[in-house]
């Protein structure tokens, strides 16, 4: 109990911080930050996959890219639509085709599965190019950011920092969600589903349901953070749904560690960060993240919240259930 | 609590960390930032545009400056991708606050950049985006193009073509939306210049097409007298390469053909002899200013300022001019003083029109021929000019609908 208590107090410093930061940070960074948060909850739904369920998708940049898509065009074709109906029929899209695509793929696993993943995300990538008097195809689509409508009061949400806030309450409650899910019962089944399906099935779980509901929460994750982000960027391009979004994605998580669930929030962090820095500095910085990536894999398959964890346990010289290998299933009295 | 107050110092120390290095001195510079694709397949492209703002900024600086103040060019690597393109822009905007963008390469990254500089009220200018709906459809007051577009190139061939009496023509492009545009308005241009011409064959391949033998032979069958295309790269080496050896002998007619890559990379100035082309910048232009131009760009750097490089300084300088008329780097100040402009430039007089932000300049006229005043190998010799006048396209055709107000 002490320890969920000193968790909420780390939400609400967390949140406070964050609150603060248009004081202190400039503009610039203010703005990258506000991208850290979109692309974390894009990580975070993506470790839900991964790390949670230990599903290996290559295809959640459909999921991304829909989202991203289905907002611009919203934008573009229905006159007068406030930011969150476009955020909610974006979502709704998302959910529809997360489901539909997970009931086709789930009844396989592994290697076929990814491969599958892969597959349909190269199929969402042609539709998006070749379709082009709806996603604008090469040329993308720019919008520009509609006012906040509360029911009651309009918000203009232009500026870097009012935008930020909205990121940082509405994306960041997003996140606390996903936390809170892995703490429910739903959540437990599909860690213990990881661990042993077989002896789940004679339990007397359905097994693929739970697998499905868990696809389209994450895919429908995913589109929430892609409509945020053609929001934030006011542009969409096929980028977007490229397998270069889930190239991205794999890296944040790996970045950050599968084995906690705040790692790729950590990943996307330092992703974002390097892929600014590094751009800025070399026109060859995806050879230097191609490197961080092997060297990860190869030194540090824990990411970098395992080593934090490490180094934490070294100093406070105590174990810890937590941080090495995949996420544990706790051990609970409740 | 322990955990929280760590997690919570752990956050703060990077966002520091992070922080710190960036508060980056503020400098008495004029900052441009050039958008070209600096790494991938068109690295090539993106590296000559960017050559020749460098170029211009040294001539300005050399000569004091641009109202006082240094010009430093900030490259940006769009990787020919519009998402990239604008997000890198919008950082420096936020950053350094860069008023001043250009770029040349990609019609997708200037649509975009176009919408940013509107949505952020800076500029952006392009010396080498041609797809004409970005100064009709799609034009905005922040956005200006300082070379020809797909209109006025496809007119000043059609008028040339009609100038030699030629009476039939065949004309192929690659089949999307530029080689579409630019086919378009080349029959438009005959059709008035010269009523009697036939087109007699028109064809359309996908972009990067490589046997190029169906195309060749019906081409060959309709036995035109010239050959008209907007091609460009592999799709216009490949296209001579692949013809001329089947038997199609007719001078070719395309946008670019004064490119010394691509007549160096065909090794064989037989396939390019003949040729005709029109830009707006080309090595061979005979007036006093353009001498002196290419006489001291090639005493400072050791090569010619062919093709894109003189595109580039152009437009860079007579950007310049913009801010010069201004007095000030503020954007609508500099926007008001671009508009209506003339420059007098070593490729003729140039103006930049107030309702469409569409240049009007003199188009030149290159034939490939093996004796030339710059290289051993066949190059482009001068062969006339369009006038300003006669490729323009009148306000109301463009689709604009009209900025200056």
């Amino acid at each position: 109990m002490k320890q969920k208590n000193n968790s909420y107090i780390g939400i609400i410093v967390l949140f406070l911080l964050g609150a603060l930061m248009p004081f202190i940070l400039k503009r610039y960074h203010l703005n990258m930050l506000t991208e850290i948060i979109i692309f974390a909850l894009y990580a975070v739904s993506y470790n839900l996959l991964l790390g949670y369920a230990g599903l290996l998708s290559f295809g959640h940049a459909m999921f991304f890219g829909l989202g991203a898509f289905v907002a611009a065009v919203a934008i573009t074709h229905i006159q007068g639509l406030t930011l969150l109906s476009a955020v909610i029929i974006s979502f709704a899209t998302t959910v529809i085709a997360g489901f539909l695509i997970g009931s086709l793929l789930l009844r396989h696993k592994g290697s076929y599965f990814a491969l599958l993943t892969l597959a349909f995300n190269a199929l969402f990538y042609a539709v998006a190019t070749k379709w082009h008097s709806v996603t604008g195809g090469d040329d993308g689509l720019s919008i520009s950011r509609p006012e906040l409508n509360l029911g009651f009061t309009s918000l203009s949400v232009s500026s870097v920092s009012s935008f930020y806030y909205l990121i940082l309450v509405v994306v960041g409650a997003t996140i606390l969600f996903c936390w809170y899910f892995t703490h429910t019962a739903m959540g437990k089944t599909v860690l213990l589903m990881r661990e042993n399906e077989e002896r789940m099935k004679f339990l007397g779980y359905n097994t693929n349901i739970s697998r499905l509901i868990l696809f389209t929460f994450t895919g429908a994750l995913a589109g929430l953070a892609g409509a945020f982000y053609t929001l934030h960027f006011q542009f969409v391009s096929i980028s977007a749904i490229s397998i270069d979004m889930t190239t991205a994605v794999l890296l944040m998580v790996f970045i950050g560690g599968t084995g906690t669930f705040w790692g790729p929030i950590l990943g996307a962090f330092v992703y974002i960060v390097f892929q600014n820095y590094l751009s800025n500095i070399t026109d060859r910085w995806p050879l230097f993240m191609g490197i961080i990536f092997v060297f990860m894999v190869l030194y540090v398959p824990g990411g970098l919240s395992h080593t934090i964890m490490t180094i934490r346990q070294w100093f406070s010289g105590r174990k810890d259930n937590h941080g090495d290998g995949p996420i544990k299933v706790e051990e609970t009295s409740s | 609590m322990k955990r929280s107050i760590i997690r919570t110092l752990c956050f703060l120390s990077v966002a520091l960390i992070v922080s710190l290095p960036m508060s980056a001195v503020a400098q008495d510079t004029i900052k441009i930032g050039a958008t070209e694709p600096l790494s991938g397949t068109f690295k090539d492209i993106g590296e000559r545009y960017l050559d020749g703002v460098k170029y211009a900024a040294k001539v300005i600086n050399e000569s004091g400056g641009l109202l006082g103040k240094k010009v430093e060019v900030v490259p940006i690597d769009s990787e020919l991708k519009p998402d990239v393109a604008t997000r890198k822009a919008q950082n420096l905007i936020l950053k350094d606050d860069v008023k001043f963008f250009c770029g040349g390469t990609g019609s997708s990254v200037g649509a975009a950049m176009s919408q940013l500089a509107q949505r952020e009220n800076v500029i952006m200018f392009t010396y080498g985006m041609a797809a004409a709906t970005m100064t009709g459809a799609k034009c905005n007051k922040n956005f200006f193009r300082a070379c020809a577009n797909t209109d006025q190139q496809s007119y000043a061939l059609a008028e040339l073509i009609a100038r030699n009496g030629y009476g039939k023509v065949a004309i192929i492009a690659q089949d999307y939306s530029f080689g579409q545009e630019a086919l378009a308005a080349f029959k438009k241009k005959l059709a008035r210049a010269n009523p009697s011409a036939k087109i007699v064959a028109e064809l359309y391949h996908p972009a990067g097409t490589k046997d190029y033998a169906p195309y060749i032979s019906q081409i060959i069958a309709a036995k035109p007298d010239v050959i008209f295309t907007p091609n460009w790269g592999n799709d216009l080496t490949l296209l001579l390469k692949q013809g001329r050896p089947m038997g199609m002998s007719q001078k070719i007619f395309s946008y670019y053909i004064n490119d010394l890559v691509t007549i160096q990379a065909l090794g064989d100035d037989s396939l390019m002899i003949g040729n005709m082309g029109a830009e707006v910048y080309t090595l061979s232009i005979p007036t006093k200013k353009n001498e002196e131009f290419v006489a001291r760009f090639y005493k400072d750097m050791g090569y010619y300022p062919t093709w894109l490089r003189g595109k580039a300084y152009l437009a860079t300088m007579f950007w310049a001019e913009a801010v010069k008329k201004a007095g000030t780097t503020d954007v609508n100040a500099v926007i008001k003083a671009w508009e209506g402009l003339t420059y007098d430039g070593p490729a003729g007089l140039w103006t930049m029109r107030a309702c469409d932000h569409q240049t009007q300049m003199p188009l030149w006229f290159t034939e490939i021929a093996k004796e030339n005043k710059f290289f051993k190998h066949a190059f482009e010799v001068s062969a006339g000019m369009a006038t300003a006048q006669s490729v323009e396209v009148p306000c109301e055709e463009t689709g604009c609908p009209g900025l200056a107000k």
